[in-house]
């Protein structure tokens, strides 16, 4: 996998959420915030959202190396 | 696993811009200057926990503390109600296979090397983030998002 692969990946991955999002508008079904809101319901995600939120805090402005 | 009803029975917490836009007389104007206030030492802060020194425990707990305390003011605020019952929402099933399809691209790209050739989100945003105003930009993004997650 080079890394036009991967960036490509990462496009289509960005455009589908983009797509998505306006689709749900449309339709008026659910948006990601939607999604979100219903699996913070249950303790167990909540816990896993908030932690993992804190973790990419610390994973982008403490564990890495400025140029 | 669902919360319990205690969430509900909470007085409901307004932030501060429904509090604005709820007095627009002389408590709404000290409310608009104190979330300035709030706002200017926000960024403050931001600027100065960015700028501490990679991997060190000062920028660790600089971090983590303020995440920490957005999650907290996010939870005060969080309208009573919440953890209701109610059926998922149309389209949820979507959401979660678009975001599992991410995570496994990610995780993919993470185990193989060099990590020029296989860059992961977090390598190409400390590319975007070098330098100290879109640390501190991206930081105040940060903070936000986790007290608007918090409030879900």
């Amino acid at each position: 996998m080079s890394r036009d692969v991967t960036l490509v990946g990462y496009a289509v991955l960005a455009m589908a959420a983009v797509g998505l999002a306006v689709a749900a508008r449309r339709r008026a079904s659910g948006t990601f915030g939607d999604a979100l809101t219903y699996a913070m319901r249950y303790r167990p995600a909540r816990f896993a959202v908030l932690a993992g939120w804190l973790w990419l805090g610390w994973h982008l402005f403490v564990r890495v190396h400025w140029h | 696993m669902q919360h319990d009803g205690a969430a509900g029975k909470r007085p409901a917490h307004r932030s501060w811009e429904a509090r604005v836009a709820a007095d627009p007389g002389g408590r709404g104007r000290a409310a608009r200057l104190a979330a300035c206030l709030v706002g200017a030492g926000v960024a403050a802060y931001a600027w100065w926990a960015v700028a501490l020194a990679p991997f060190s425990w000062g920028a660790t707990a600089a971090v983590v503390l303020a995440g920490a305390a957005a999650m907290a003011v996010g939870a005060w605020e969080r309208r009573p109600g919440r953890s209701a019952g109610g059926g998922a929402p149309a389209g949820i099933a979507t959401w979660a296979v678009l975001t599992a399809t991410a995570g496994a691209w990610q995780l993919a790209a993470y185990l193989q090397h060099p990590r020029a050739d296989h860059p992961t989100i977090s390598s190409l945003t400390n590319e975007v983030l070098d330098s100290h105003l879109a640390r501190a930009a991206a930081f105040i993004v940060w903070i936000a998002a986790a007290r608007a997650l918090a409030r879900r």
